[in-house]
C-alpha cells in the first residue's frame, strides 16, 4: 500500500530516529567543553554552585590555575571545598587539552559580576594599598607579576579566596609562588570585615580598565 | 550470655548509644510517608482550550509529563534537553553507556544482557505513588515487585560483633526481644496514667510477649525468628544463642533497621522491568521529535507577551520564542544562566541546596548472593558505601548488578575521591560483609550526582532536615510555585515538599498544569 514516497518519509523518520533516540547503540562522545554547567552560561559565574565568573578574566591566569589545579597546587587542602570540585576537571587535562579549552573560555565576552557585598568603601579603599602593588590601581591585573584582574569578578568568590588564602587552604603548595605571595599579602587584612571592606572597593573600580589592559 | 535485662541497664546502655556518633540516614524520606493522594485528573478539553507555543527545559520526569500533557491538549510542545539522555535524575546504567560525570566519565562495561542493568537514580516505586503508576498503566510500562528489606540480608559494623555480618533477621530478632522484654516488665510494674482494664492488659501483654517472642516468664532467651544455628527441617532446629542487648546497641542501627521496612520504603514496592528508564522511555516516544538533546539553555528571557529561550546546541546559538517555559532545570543551574527573573525569584531560586547523594554498582561474576540465602533486599554497613542491594530481577541467572554504595545524605566522601579510590572502598567495605566480594565483582560504575554534568546535585534541600518548611522557607516556596511572570512555571521535585521521588515530579507537573489551565480559562 505504501507509495515510494511514503516509504521514503518513514525510512528519513527512522533515520532521524536513530540519530536522535538515546538508547541506540554506540558510545556516546564527549569532549572537555563543559566549564558552563558549572560557570553559567558563557562563564558568567553561578552563585548557585559556587563557580566564579570565568568571562573576562586573562587567559594567561586562567591557564596557570588550570595547570595548577591539575598539578595539585591548588583544590588539594581539605578545607578548600569549591577548589575541590573543581580539581577533577583539570587532572584529566593534557597540556594541549587545557589550550583548547582556553582558547574557548577566554573568548567570552567580559560581563561585570554584580555586587553583593556592603561593606566599607572608604576603609577598603586604605587597605587596597597593599593590593595595588601586584594588582594595579585600578585592580586591573599586572601579567608580569601575575596578579590577575579583579575589577569585576564575582565578590563572593574575592571573599572565599581571600579567606583560603588567610586560611593557608590556598597558597601553600611549595611550588605554588603567586600563591604563597599572596597568602603572605592577606596577612594584611587583620579580619573578615577588612576583607568585605577591601572587596567592596574593588568593586567600586571600572571593570572596564581591567578588561580593556587584559594581555592576551 | 546474659539474656535478660533491667530498666537501668536498658536506659544505660540506649544512653551510651545515644552519645555515640551522629544517626546515620536511612535513606531517602524513611518512615515519612505522605499520605497517598487521589489520581489527579487532567482536563485536556480545558488544558488546550487555546493553542500555545511552550519550551520545556529539561526532559526530567516533571518535565515529560508536562510536555507529554501539553502536547495532548494540542499545544505546539518543544523540549530542550542539556544532556546527550532524557530522564534527569531517572537514570538506568547499562552496557556501553556514558556516565557523564564531570571530571569522571565512564562508559558502562557491563555485559550485553537485559537483566545487568543499575538504577543510578530513582529506583522504587511505592504503590501509594498512584499518579507515576498510573503513568506506567498509560504508556505500558511493566512493573514487578521490588524488595526492599530481606531478613537474610547483612547488617555490618566493625562496632558490632567484632565487625562479623549478622543477619538482619537475626539482630532484629534479638533487638525486638529485649525491646518487648523492657515494656513487659513495665506494663507489670508501671502504673500507667490511662486507665486500662485487666482484659486490656492482659491483651498489650501478648502483643508484646508476640512482639519479641518472650517465654512465660516475660523473658527474651533468643528465637527462632533469628534463624536456626543448625538443623530446622529433618533434624530437630536447634536455636541460635542470642545477641545481648549490650552488643546490639553498640551499633546504630539499633536506631535504624525496624524502620527500613516500615513506611514509604516499605511494601508494595515496585520496579519497571529492565529498568526505571522504562518510564522514561515511554514519555520520550511519546514526544518524538519535540525532544531537542544536548541543548544546553543559555538564556530565559521574560518579555510581557512571551519568553526568549536561547540555548547552545552543536556550537551554535539557537533563539526559541514562546509563549509559556515549563522549566525543570535545578535551581543551582538555573542561578547560572541569563535572565530577567525578579529579584524575588532569584532569591527563592538561590535559597535551595544542592543533594549530594552516590551510588556505585558492581557486575558480579556469579550471584554469590543466592548462595548465601539473599535474594533482594538491603545489606547495612556502618562505612560510607551505607548500603549493598541485591537485585530481585533475574534470579539464578550467572550474572547480576549489585549496589555497592548508596550514601542519599553524605555521598561526598566516594565523591572526593579518584574512580580507582572509589572502587577500591567498595571493595573494601564490601568484603567485610562477602567474603571473596573483591573476586566476585567486577566492572564497578560511580555515579556522584553532586558532580554529574547537567545536574549537578541530587534531590533539592530546602532544610537540613526533613522538618516541615518554616514561614520564610514556605514563602521561599510559593514565590517559586506561582509563575514568574505568569509564563515561567518552575516545575520539578524540587518544588515539593517532598522530595527524590518521582511522584512528587509528576505532582509538581500537575500542579503546573492547573495553574495555567487556570489562566487560559481567565484569558478565554
Amino acid at each position: 500500500m505504501s507509495s515510494p514516497l511514503t516509504r521514503f518519509c518513514l525510512g528519513a523518520g527512522v533515520v532521524l530516529a536513530l540519530l536522535q533516540v538515546p538508547f541506540a547503540q554506540g558510545r556516546e562522545p564527549y569532549d572537555d567543553f563543559y566549564c558552563t554547567t558549572c560557570h553559567g552560561a558563557e562563564g558568567r559565574g553561578n552563585v548557585g554552585v559556587n563557580a566564579p565568573r570565568l568571562a573576562g578574566m586573562e587567559p594567561w591566569y586562567l591557564k596557570r590555575q588550570l595547570q595548577k589545579f591539575r598539578d595539585g597546587l591548588r583544590g588539594t587542602h581539605e578545607g578548600d571545598v569549591e577548589g575541590r570540585a573543581m580539581r577533577p576537571m583539570a587532572v584529566k587535562l593534557t597540556d594541549e587539552r587545557i589550550d583548547a579549552v582556553i582558547d574557548w573560555v577566554g573568548h567570552w565576552p567580559m560581563v561585570s559580576a554584580p555586587s553583593t557585598l556592603g561593606g566599607d568603601t572608604e576603609a577598603g579603599a586604605r587597605w587596597y594599598r597593599t593590593c595595588s602593588a601586584c594588582h594595579g590601581e585600578q585592580a586591573q591585573g599586572r601579567l608580569e607579576l601575575k596578579a590577575p584582574a579583579l575589577a569585576g569578578q564575582n565578590d563572593w568568590y574575592l571573599l572565599t579566596q581571600l579567606r583560603n588564602f588567610s586560611l593557608g587552604y590556598r597558597g601553600q603548595h611549595p611550588e605554588d609562588a603567586e600563591g604563597a605571595a599572596m597568602r603572605a599579602a592577606t596577612a594584611a587584612l587583620p579580619d573578615e570585615q577588612a576583607m568585605i571592606d577591601v572587596i567592596t572597593y574593588i568593586n567600586s573600580l571600572d571593570p572596564a580598565v581591567s578588561y580593556a589592559g587584559r594581555d592576551e | 550470655m546474659k539474656s535478660t535485662v533491667s530498666r537501668r541497664d536498658f536506659l544505660q546502655a540506649l544512653g551510651a548509644t545515644m552519645g555515640a556518633g551522629a544517626l546515620i540516614a536511612a535513606g531517602s524520606g524513611l518512615g515519612m510517608m505522605p499520605a497517598p493522594a487521589a489520581a489527579t485528573t487532567i482536563d485536556h478539553g480545558h488544558l488546550g482550550r487555546s493553542k500555545r507555543r511552550i519550551a520545556v527545559l529539561g526532559s526530567g520526569i516533571s518535565g515529560l509529563v508536562a510536555a507529554f500533557e501539553l502536547q495532548r491538549a494540542g499545544h505546539e510542545v518543544t523540549v530542550v534537553e542539556a544532556s546527550h539522555r532524557p530522564g534527569g535524575r531517572v537514570f538506568t546504567v547499562r552496557h556501553g553507556d556514558l556516565i557523564d560525570e564531570i571530571g569522571n566519565r565512564q562508559y558502562c562495561d557491563f555485559d550485553d544482557e537485559p537483566h545487568l542493568y543499575f538504577n543510578a537514580g530513582a529506583a522504587r516505586i511505592p504503590s501509594t505513588h498512584l499518579n507515576i503508576l498510573r503513568y506506567c498503566r498509560e504508556l505500558g510500562v511493566e512493573l514487578e515487585m521490588f524488595i526492599n528489606e530481606s531478613k537474610t540480608a547483612w547488617i555490618q559494623d566493625d562496632n558490632l560483633l567484632g565487625g562479623k555480618p549478622v543477619r538482619n533477621g537475626e539482630y532484629t530478632a534479638n533487638l525486638r526481644g529485649f525491646m518487648a522484654e523492657l515494656f513487659a516488665k513495665s506494663l507489670t510494674q508501671a502504673e500507667l496514667d490511662a486507665p486500662i482494664t485487666e482484659g486490656e492488659t492482659e491483651s498489650l501483654m501478648a502483643v508484646i510477649r508476640n512482639f519479641g517472642d518472650l517465654d512465660e516468664d516475660l523473658i527474651y532467651r533468643g528465637s527462632v525468628r533469628a534463624g536456626y544455628a543448625s538443623g530446622g527441617f529433618l533434624e530437630h532446629g536447634s536455636p541460635r544463642e542470642a545477641i545481648g542487648l549490650h552488643e546490639l546497641l553498640r551499633s546504630p542501627f539499633a536506631r535504624q533497621v525496624l524502620q527500613a521496612d516500615e513506611g514509604e520504603t516499605g511494601p508494595i514496592l515496585m520496579q519497571p522491568v529492565g529498568g526505571m528508564d522504562r518510564i522514561v522511555k515511554g514519555f520520550v516516544d511519546q514526544l518524538g521529535d519535540r525532544i531537542r538533546y544536548r541543548a544546553a539553555v543559555q538564556a530565559v528571557m521574560m518579555k510581557s507577551d512571551g519568553v526568549d529561550v536561547t540555548y547552545e546546541q552543536g556550537g551554535k546559538q539557537h533563539q526559541l520564542s514562546v509563549d509559556y517555559v515549563f522549566n525543570c532545570i535545578p535551581t543551582h543551574l538555573l542561578t547560572g544562566l541569563d535572565n530577567n527573573f525578579s529579584a524575588g525569584y532569584l532569591q527563592a531560586l538561590g535559597h535551595i541546596r544542592r543533594g549530594e547523594a552516590y551510588k556505585g554498582a558492581f557486575q558480579a561474576k556469579t550471584r554469590f548472593w543466592e548462595q548465601e540465602d539473599i535474594y533482594g533486599g538491603i545489606t547495612w554497613v556502618n562505612a560510607p558505601i551505607k548500603q549493598i542491594w541485591y537485585p530481585t530481577h533475574g534470579i539464578h541467572r550467572r550474572k547480576g548488578i549489585i549496589l555497592a554504595a548508596y550514601d542519599f545524605g553524605h555521598g561526598m566522601h566516594f565523591t572526593n575521591l579518584t574512580q580507582a579510590q572509589r572502587v577500591e572502598d567498595m571493595l573494601a567495605q564490601g568484603e567485610k560483609v562477602h567474603a571473596n566480594y573483591r573476586q566476585q565483582v567486577e566492572k564497578g560504575v560511580t555515579i556522584a550526582w553532586h558532580r554529574m554534568n547537567h545536574m549537578l546535585g541530587c534531590a533539592a534541600r530546602w532544610t537540613d532536615s526533613y522538618r516541615d518548611l518554616n514561614a520564610d522557607e514556605a514563602h521561599l516556596m510559593d514565590t517559586l510555585i506561582a509563575p514568574e511572570g505568569g509564563r515561567h512555571f518552575l516545575i520539578g521535585d524540587q518544588v515539593s515538599r517532598h522530595v527524590a521521588w518521582q511522584e512528587s515530579a509528576v505532582l509538581s507537573a500537575h500542579r503546573a498544569l492547573a495553574t495555567f489551565s487556570r489562566q487560559l480559562e481567565m484569558a478565554a
